[in-house]
């Protein structure tokens, strides 16, 4: 791909992020000046990135989003409400146009009228505040190519900041007629930095008419509006004068661009994540190899001890060395939840006034960094909990008002670290969840039997919401209660590694939150024996290792249980979980892997404990993907594949 | 008259109005590459420039006037 191109598909979505975050932000304060002037240089640089391209209805877009921005600058229009949408509309659909241009190189065959339905709505606040309403009767592409044809000339008022005023003078036809020379305003005009003069139909030389003017003449003036516009006075209709604010000239080149951030991001490497991947690859291959070292050290034992303890000290080093490394390629793969968090604002705004709620959303502790598949796979299910948050969780204003609540409800998205996890929380200030609708949601849904559902306490009901065919939507909305329930919501987590829970009190509002690993980690397992075969158990599913008296369990029904520390726990076989065949038990005393699944305590019987390893988890592909009850595999250092189990999966 | 020819080059000289537009025609399309000097043009009228800019000669000679010589030579030059 052209390398500018390339360059420009790294830095536009990154640009378009930052002027929708500053909007959204100046919706909320729209006298914020900082924010005003970010979300003016990021539409700014874009506009000038995109001029580079072929892409004139995305820099048509942007045009007339920075003319706007620019008046909104100079306080002549206040950002209300209906300017942040016409703005925010330009910029997500810059969004999209980015994208296409990432997947397909080539904009989308409606961004032409889509970019004509933009540039209107946003000029239509132009004209309202009339004083730029010339600029709004007219397409200002001519502008930006006047600006960016002339961009030697303008050097120097770049750097003095100052009003630049451009004018298009198209004179009539029959103007020479009436004794108008349409050169002589232009030789008046003070300041001239830039003259533009074309013909309004090509120029032909076959039965050309000297009579008929056919000239359009753009130019650029450093000089007030007011002058130059009193200069053209006569000319009415003929003419458009437009000023433009300081800081909207288009820069010259891409290169010579004086961007103050690049100084400190120059330290700054980027890299395609796939070379990340291609390291974490070979490091994996290096703890396999590093694993058979520890192998070869037992086996030397028996010949030379030695030689053994010479190798043992050595692998003990790599050892040290390849946790160090892993350490620092996770670091490498380490984002900033911003990089998720940030694309939810203008989605959690968009659904709150397709519903016509008033929703502010707080977003704390996006800097807290996380693996990026983390932080990748963080997005849908946020914006579902987000989306139930606005939908269900936070109440019409009318009601919110009789509840004592300020009309506008607040929903918080924060993150913090808890040692090497990830905390990620959405709060609402809404009415909670009632247990007892959840109750009777559970019951009609039939998801478990009346009797189990009565039995359970508040907290227990409360995580029903998370059990797959549960909905409590009274009302099938736009936007969420079409049946993609919170069962999702814990799929994904739980595939990152991660762990959900819901807190509701009545009247004060619902918690639901996220615990996820904060790096793809080499993963422990305890090695388990079955009959002649192994098998591998991630430490952090088991509870605990229990020998239990064989005389101790008792059979219930079908099944079996025993009591440890007051505690009944069900007892199951790993070869009937597996569907291997019962193997015979070497001796009175059962080994149990107490696992914990929910609440629940599960014991499982196994024919051996063997060693802990630490492996790099490779997840099932292909066909083998769909096996339930295996997490994946994993080479072990003598070559063999250890099937890693899924217990609670495989529990079911 | 402003516009004289001496068969090859064009010479437009003073302020070149509206009247001089039609001979100034006729000069450039009797010939097959006509030159045109602008050295002592004081000013182009809109139709005069048009023409120019229609035609695309060559010039020759940098005007005296600074307003003609800054901004309308360069744009029939197109640079």
């Amino acid at each position: 791909m052209d390398e500018l191109l390339e360059q420009f598909l790294i830095e536009a979505p990154e640009l378009v992020q930052r002027a929708s975050d500053d909007l959204i932000a100046l919706e909320r304060d729209p006298g914020d000046a900082a924010r005003i002037d970010s979300a003016f240089r990021a539409v700014h640089t874009l506009k000038g990135s995109v001029a580079l391209f072929d892409f004139a209805p995305m820099g048509m877009a942007l045009h007339a989003a920075e003319e706007l921005l620019g008046v909104v600058r100079t306080k002549k229009l206040s950002p209300d409400n209906s300017v942040i949408t016409a703005l925010l509309d330009c910029v997500s659909a810059c969004g999209a146009w980015v994208e296409s241009i990432a997947n397909s190189g080539i904009l989308p065959p409606d961004a032409h009228a889509q970019s004509q339905r933009i540039s209107r709505a946003l000029l239509n606040h132009l004209r309202a505040d009339g004083e730029a309403s010339e600029a709004a009767s007219t397409n200002m592409e001519w502008v930006t190519s006047l600006l960016a044809l002339e961009s030697d000339a303008l050097v120097e008022i770049r750097h003095e900041k100052r009003m630049v005023t451009a004018v298009r003078y198209v004179p009539d036809h029959g103007c020479f007629f009436q004794g108008i020379d349409p050169i002589a305003p232009i030789r008046a005009v003070p300041h001239l930095m830039a003259l533009r003069v074309e013909g309004r139909t090509p120029w032909s030389t076959e039965g050309f008419d000297p009579y008929v003017c056919n000239l359009v003449i753009d130019l650029l003036s450093a000089a007030p509006v007011d002058d130059v516009r009193r200069i053209f006075a006569s000319t009415g209709g003929q003419t458009t004068v437009v000023e433009i604010a300081p800081g909207t000239l288009p820069t010259v080149s891409k290169v010579a661009r004086a961007d103050p951030r690049r100084d400190a991001t120059s330290r700054m490497l980027r890299v395609d994540s796939e070379r990340v991947d291609a390291l974490v690859d070979i490091l994996g291959e290096l703890i396999v190899a590093k694993n058979g070292l520890a192998h070869l050290a037992t086996q030397a034992a028996a010949v030379d001890t030695r030689l053994a303890r010479a190798l043992t000290i050595n692998q003990a080093t790599i050892d040290r060395l390849v946790v160090d490394m892993h350490r620092a390629l996770m670091n490498l793969r380490m984002v900033p939840l911003a990089r998720t968090f940030r694309r939810l604002p203008p989605l959690v705004r968009d659904i709150a006034s397709r519903l016509g709620k008033r929703v502010d959303l707080d977003v704390m502790g996006d800097d807290v960094e996380a693996d990026k598949a983390v932080v990748d796979g963080l997005f849908e299910p946020l914006l579902h909990v987000l989306r139930n948050a606005v939908d269900h969780g936070i109440e019409g204003a009318a009601a919110r008002e009789s509840g004592g609540k300020l009309p506008t409800g607040r929903v918080t998205l924060s993150a913090s670290r808890e040692g090497d996890q990830i905390a990620i929380a959405v709060a609402d200030d809404g009415p909670g969840i009632d247990p007892a609708k959840i109750r009777q949601a559970a019951k009609a849904s039939g998801i478990r039997s009346p009797g189990v559902i009565d039995g359970l306490d508040d907290k227990t009901t409360l995580d029903l919401v998370f059990a797959p065919g549960l909905s409590t939507a009274s009302s099938v909305t736009d936007v969420s209660g079409r049946g993609v329930g919170m069962d999702a919501v814990r799929t994904a987590i739980e595939s990152l590694g991660g762990r959900v829970a819901i807190n509701s009190v009545l009247k004060q509002g619902t918690t639901v939150r996220f615990t996820l690993p904060q790096a793809v980690v080499i993963t422990t397992v305890m090695v388990v024996a079955v009959g002649e075969d192994e098998f591998g158990v991630p430490i952090d599913s088991v509870v605990e290792t229990a020998r239990v008296p064989a005389d101790r369990i008792t059979p219930i029904r079908s099944g079996a249980a025993f009591v440890m520390r007051d505690r009944t726990i069900p007892l199951v076989q790993l070869s009937s979980l597996l569907g291997l065949a019962d193997s015979q038990r070497a001796s009175s005393d059962i080994k149990v892997l107490v696992v914990a699944v929910g609440d629940q305590r599960i014991g499982i019987e196994v024919g051996d404990f063997a060693q802990r390893i630490d492996v790099l988890l490779r997840p099932m592909t292909g066909f083998l993907a769909a096996m339930p009850g295996i997490l994946g595999t994993a080479l072990l250092g003598d070559g063999r594949v250890l099937m890693i189990l899924d217990l609670p999966e495989l529990i079911g | 008259m402003t516009v004289t020819t001496d068969g090859a080059i064009i010479t437009l000289q003073g302020n070149c109005g509206i009247d001089d537009a039609e001979t100034l025609l006729g000069f450039l399309q009797a010939q097959p590459a006509p030159m045109v000097d602008l050295t002592n043009a004081t000013h182009l009228h809109g139709a005069v420039l048009q023409l120019l800019l229609a035609f695309r000669p060559p010039l020759s000679g940098q005007a005296t006037d600074m307003f003609t010589r800054t901004w309308l030579i360069p744009l029939v030059r197109g640079t």
